[in-house]
């Protein structure tokens, strides 16, 4: 069995009461470090975190999950012996033997970054439209087809510690994933894309953000930079 | 038409306002300037109604009203930029705190159920140093947070 005491898991936590426990426990067979940011959520998330072995940081107001992430990166990097961090989404539609491969890439020294993609290899369970919108995200993206990535919204990402420390997140919304690959493609570090599978499971597909929120999130990209 | 160029002048001051990343003091300044003679302006144009009759026959408008019209519009893009960008500001220096109480607050797993004994030995320490939250925040710029010119 592997260890990873140095690797930091990330969660970015919103009322993800109901299954925010089972993840983290599933989680923690593999990776002892699992930090919970709870982003300020109205139901019991941030009791049933703290009954599990995570650690738990609360943000007093909700923010969005950019800033969650950020917050978690934070934390993360605050803790001695972080090398490498995980980001995962609450809702357990990620699978951990996906995050231990995307590791296995990242330690062996060829990407400094390393991303979830869910369109390398053909997957059918990902629901047409669905499929059909994450792609126009892609192209619509200039620093995305730069990177020549093919999924630019994926939830599951590994960064090793000095990409993590260089990464600053400011979109606090949804925006912050296409953030995030404009940075890595401004930033000269080591990008990777790795298959990834994901578990459309009935309640990730109600938590799941709505495609008419993609309109939010070009809005947000266009003025990112605008009158910082 | 000199009306014409002075409103699509108005349009580009505006858009380069929006899009630059730094406002500096000079900015500040010049928007004082520009209030203080629209507060001017504003003053004549009540005391002296056909001054801004005169004024828009020499710009190329009909009358002096539309021109109020135009230069309304103007002053309301304006001060919605302002607006905007005052709001993001805001919300940027909202999430740091939010972020740094988090970070101060932060609960380490109960010993017990820690599975490697690092970092988090006792309940109560907390297990970040507040400070760290705002290592290399750049101090934000002061341009946008003055009260007076808008």
């Amino acid at each position: 069995m592997t260890d990873y005491d140095d690797v930091w898991i990330v969660i970015p936590v919103y009322n993800e009461g109901a299954v925010i426990s089972d993840v983290v426990e599933h989680t923690r067979e593999t990776f002892p470090n699992i930090v919970c940011v709870d982003d300020g959520s109205r139901d019991d998330s941030a009791a049933r975190i703290a009954e599990t072995g995570a650690h738990l940081v609360r943000h007093p107001v909700n923010l969005g999950q950019g800033a969650a992430l950020q917050t978690g990166i934070a934390y993360a990097l605050a803790q001695p012996g972080m090398r490498h961090l995980v980001t995962f989404d609450a809702d357990g539609q990620h699978r951990v033997e996906d995050a231990e491969t995307m590791l296995a890439v990242a330690r062996s020294g060829e990407a400094d970054v390393v991303l979830g993609s869910r369109f390398l290899e053909q997957n059918e369970q990902i629901p047409l439209l669905k499929r059909i919108v994450l792609r126009t995200v892609v192209l619509l993206s200039p620093t995305a087809r730069k990177l020549k990535l093919s999924d630019a919204h994926n939830g599951l990402r590994v960064l090793n510690r000095e990409a993590a420390s260089r990464l600053k997140i400011t979109m606090n919304g949804m925006a912050h994933a296409s953030e995030i690959v404009g940075f890595l493609a401004g930033s000269g570090l080591k990008v990777r894309e790795v298959p990834v599978t994901i578990l459309y499971t009935e309640y990730s597909r109600s938590k799941g953000q709505s495609l008419i929120n993609g309109v939010n999130i070009l809005f947000d990209l266009s003025v990112r930079q605008r009158g910082a | 038409m000199v009306i014409q160029i002075i409103l699509i002048a108005t349009a580009v001051v505006l858009f380069v306002f929006f899009i630059r990343s730094s406002h500096s003091v000079r900015t500040q300044a010049f928007k004082r300037i520009g209030f203080v003679i629209f507060l001017f302006l504003s003053l004549d144009a009540v005391l002296r109604p056909n001054d801004t009759t005169w004024l828009a026959h020499k710009v190329g408008v009909g009358r002096g009203a539309d021109l109020l019209l135009y230069m309304l519009v103007a002053a309301f893009a304006f001060f919605a930029v302002n607006t905007f960008l005052r709001f993001r500001n805001l919300e940027r220096r909202f999430t740091d705190l939010a972020r740094a109480i988090a970070l101060r607050d932060a609960q380490a797993p109960t010993a017990n159920r820690a599975p490697s004994g690092q970092a988090h030995a006792t309940a109560q320490p907390p297990a970040f140093p507040a400070q760290a939250a705002r290592e290399d925040t750049p101090e934000p710029e002061t341009s946008l947070s003055g009260g007076s010119s808008r």
